[in-house]
């Protein structure tokens, strides 16, 4: 496997990270576009070499023809993570048109569950209240 | 006939569900029907050379079936489930007054575990058998918690259906072990087998076992059930659910009576929970407690027996369990008249009942003399084949297992005297007592006077038990119950033991008792109640709201996960890059990508995205795929306008983020990343074969008719994915048309 695109799959992983774990969801998109770059370039790199492109009956090409396959399926990851990203591009211009920013507060339900002591007996009614 | 049978309980199951509201306790009559006419088959039965058998497919592609087979064993059990089970539905139809409420759902929950209890005894398949077991257990948590509103009753109930359920999956593990060391799935066909897998097996199936009949240490849940109504207690838990243990140990017998775990670990059940439900049964003042540890201890007797693999034993096994079932229920129905009569079960309030209930007093007394094994009564024939077998032991293990069910014997006396004593004995002052109840007293009497016609009409017995003995071990063949052996040794010790246990019995009554703390059955609730508060713990730590601490959880998730794939990396596999033009593009977009990173202004951050975009495709060309390289910088460019457009107008600059979480975001990243090299470089390492080219290649051709074969998979070889995939992009441009139309909020605009 190429070294090269080892260190460039590995880059771009921790470089989305880096950018999921921020409170903006511009941020969080753009991490989100990363790792989807990751993602594709890893298939391929696991697929084999590089190659001629895989087209039948181009014979004048001297080189070994790349694998197909992953090609298809990485085809689908980037049309995929398109959809993804617009769709958070657009929740992110919504939020910021209801908050004034697009940052992503934590959630105050899930902090009064974790607020409320675990061995009382009316723990559902307390966190449901 | 056996689907017929299975089929008009069911039938029955459903119409209670439906009308059960409607037709309120006399729903228990109907109920009663389907259980008669399964008895009246079974008494057909007896004596027939060949067991009757019934397959039905499940899912035949996976070899699944449900098998019955209805042998000697498993016609006993029928006898006792639907024998039982008829006059439990009329003895509860009794017990519940005209004005109970709630007894629909009750019997519809009581017929459906008769249901479940036959299928589990006439199952052949161990699938089958596995199924059944688990309905018993969920209808039996259904019936305990009857009376619902009482927190009491909810924590027996749950108490008893972990205990029940958690023996059930144990019980599935053995019976996967089972199959895959015997080869076949039907218990009838499964020759003995020993070695490793063997042992798996014997103590995955004796804890089950264990479970179900509420062997020490399992035992808590037993007494917490006797919150259930007393019909469900003389049913379920004495009659027959808690004996599917007892059919399972007889049913594993043939198989693993080799194994030296199953027979030391049916031993140390068995004896352990004979001598500690004795004594439990000495020390309760609440009548149903005191029978409800006698059947531990009985259940521990039978297990024991069963155990000890000689046909003798075996034998004297089955006859046990035969009138354990008759003596047990009767004693159960009577408590629950005493109950409903007087308005107490504790024997230190109850007094001089044998006058003012005579009937259930007789019944009373004619089952505790069975239970003590005194004649003349089923109990004592089935008594003395114990100790008889017993007796003729050899071997070290002699004394110890003669020892064991002497001593229980004993115990056995002295809490059956102390019992009666209890209940109905003088006292001070006669308890009051309220008018009589035909329809409770009438089955408890009929199941006392089958106990005396069992002994009386020994002969009618022994077809029963006999064949299913030797269903167990063929050399049980030779033994009969013997209504008088003479004056043998096992006679003798039997003398000895009904003297010393009444003895034994009337020095407790006299000595009196204090209920004892239910030690076991509270620190099940704590082990209980703890996983639960720890589980809200773990809720509440997991559950914390934030999402980039969520974020970052996945991405340590991981660097850890990944981390095994160290282990199998090979150097060798890896070269520097498959073109240098290659490696310049990677270094190019890495760096592009930390600056997008690091850039603090929006418009900056986009345009940066945009370039590790473009160089994807570069990267995409070099690696000899065109399609994805133009896919790629068309989805690019959107992006980056999309990105331009949807927040273009932002406020201009990211919020600065707190020093801490910073050097944790850092750590986590970097993580990430060395976790995902090591797994690509440890995956490439291993290639699992060379890609097939030139099928690929034949196949775009001559059945895609096109020359490029990545869009002949996309569009013809997975065609329907393709198209669910647009159909993904569809509603995510849905979704976007919506968000961006959306009007701005008032306080926005």
């Amino acid at each position: 496997m190429s070294g090269a695109l080892i260190v460039t799959v590995a880059g771009l992983v921790g470089i989305g990270v880096y950018l999921i774990t921020a409170r903006s969801l511009s941020r969080i998109v753009l991490g989100f576009s990363m790792l989807g770059h990751a993602a594709v370039l890893g298939l391929l790199a696991a697929g084999g070499p590089a190659g001629a492109p895989p087209l039948a009956g181009a014979a004048s090409d001297p080189s070994q023809p790349a694998n197909p396959l992953p090609q298809a399926l990485s085809l689908t990851a980037i049309v995929i993570s398109f959809g993804l990203t617009l769709f958070l591009l657009a929740l992110a211009r919504r939020q910021n048109q209801i908050t004034g920013d697009d940052l992503v507060e934590d959630d105050l339900e899930d902090r009064r569950i974790a607020a409320v002591d675990p061995g009382q007996r009316d723990y559902v009614e307390e966190s449901a209240a | 006939m056996i689907g017929l049978l299975l089929a008009l309980h069911l039938a029955t199951c459903g119409l209670l569900a439906a009308t059960g509201r409607e037709l309120g306790r006399h729903g228990l009559l109907v109920a009663a029907l389907p259980p008669s006419i399964t008895t009246a088959w079974a008494l057909t039965r007896i004596g027939a050379d060949e067991p009757a058998t019934a397959t039905l497919g499940w899912v035949p592609g996976l070899d699944l079936e449900l098998a019955f087979r209805v042998d000697g064993l498993a016609l006993v059990m029928t006898l006792l489930v639907s024998g039982i089970g008829a006059l439990v539905f009329l003895y509860a139809w009794g017990y519940f007054g005209s004005s109970a409420v709630g007894v629909g759902p009750f019997a519809t929950a009581l017929i459906a575990f008769s249901t479940a209890m036959l299928g589990l005894v006439w199952s052949d398949s161990v699938w089958s058998l596995f199924v059944f077991w688990e309905l018993t257990s969920i209808t039996s948590f259904l019936l305990i918690g009857h009376k619902h509103a009482d927190a009491e009753v909810r924590a027996a109930a749950r108490r008893a259906l972990l205990i029940t359920a958690a023996g059930g999956l144990v019980l599935l593990a053995g019976l996967v072990v089972l199959v895959d060391e015997t080869g076949v799935s039907r218990l009838g066909e499964m020759g003995p087998i020993s070695g490793g897998g063997a042992a798996l097996v014997s103590i995955l199936l004796m804890v089950a076992a264990a479970t179900k009949s509420a062997q020490v240490p399992f035992h808590v849940w037993l007494p917490g059930a006797m919150a259930a109504p007393t019909p469900v207690s003389a049913y379920l838990h004495s009659a027959t659910m808690v004996k599917a243990g007892v059919l399972l140990v007889a049913v594993g017998s043939p198989i693993l009576a080799d194994v030296a775990v199953w027979t030391s670990l049916g031993l140390i059940f068995g004896f352990g929970s004979m001598l500690w439900g004795a004594v439990g049964a000495l020390r309760h003042r609440d009548a149903k407690l005191i029978l409800a540890w006698g059947t531990i201890s009985q259940l521990g007797l039978m297990i024991a027996l069963l155990s000890i693999g000689s046909a003798k034993a075996t034998f004297a096994a089955v006859s046990i369990l035969f009138a354990h079932a008759l003596f047990k229920a009767a004693l159960f129905m009577v408590v629950g008249e005493v109950d409903v009569r007087t308005g107490t079960r504790d024997i230190g309030e109850l007094s001089g009942l044998w006058r003012t209930m005579p009937l259930a007093f007789g019944v009373a007394v004619v089952s505790a003399a069975s239970m003590a094994g005194i004649p003349p009564l089923l109990g004592f024939p089935a008594k003395e084949a114990a100790i008889e077998a017993v007796l003729g032991l050899t071997g070290a293990e002699a004394w110890l297992v003669g020892g064991g069910v002497v001593l229980g014997s004993i115990l056995t006396v002295a809490y059956t005297a102390r019992f009666v004593l209890g209940v109905f004995g003088p006292g001070p002052e006669p308890t009051p007592v309220h008018p009589p109840r035909p329809a409770m007293t009438a089955p408890s009497a009929l199941l006392a006077m089958l106990s005396l016609a069992g002994f009386v009409a020994i002969g009618a017995v022994n077809p029963i038990v006999g064949p299913a003995s030797v269903r167990i071990d063929p050399q049980a063949e030779v033994y009969d119950l013997l209504r008088w052996p003479g004056v043998t040794t096992a006679f003798l010790v039997s003398l000895a033991v009904v003297g010393s246990g009444l003895a034994a019995g009337l020095a407790a009554h006299r000595l009196g008792s204090g209920a004892p703390d239910p030690i076991g059955a509270r620190s099940v609730d704590a082990l209980i109640d703890g996983v639960v508060v720890g589980a809200r713990r773990l809720t509440g730590r997991v559950q914390h709201g934030s999402l980039p601490v969520y974020m970052a959880t996945m991405g340590a998730t991981v660097a850890v996960v990944a981390a095994p794939f160290a282990w199998s990396i090979d150097g060798a596999d890896i070269y520097r890059w498959d073109s240098p033009a290659q490696a310049v593009l990677a270094g190019l977009m890495l760096a592009a990508a930390a600056v997008a990173a690091v850039l603090t202004t929006r418009l900056g951050a986009a345009l940066g995205l945009g370039a590790v975009g473009i160089g994807v495709a570069g990267l995409f060309v070099i690696q000899g795929a065109p399609d994805l390289a133009l896919t790629q910088l068309l989805v690019e460019t959107v992006v980056v306008v999309g990105f331009v457009i949807g927040l273009g107008h932002l406020t201009r600059r990211f919020p600065a983020v707190g020093q801490q979480w910073q050097a944790v975001r850092l750590v986590v990243a970097a993580a990430a990343a060395i976790g995902v090299a090591v797994a690509l470089a440890g995956s490439g390492s291993s290639p699992v074969g060379q890609p097939p080219l030139e099928a690929l290649t034949t196949q775009a051709v001559e059945d895609g008719g096109g020359n490029n074969i990545v869009n002949v998979i996309l569009t013809d070889t997975r065609g329907l994915d393709t198209l669910g995939e647009i159909v993904v992009l569809v509603v995510v441009a849905i979704g976007v048309l919506a968000l961006a139309a959306s009007a701005r909020p008032r306080e926005a605009s």
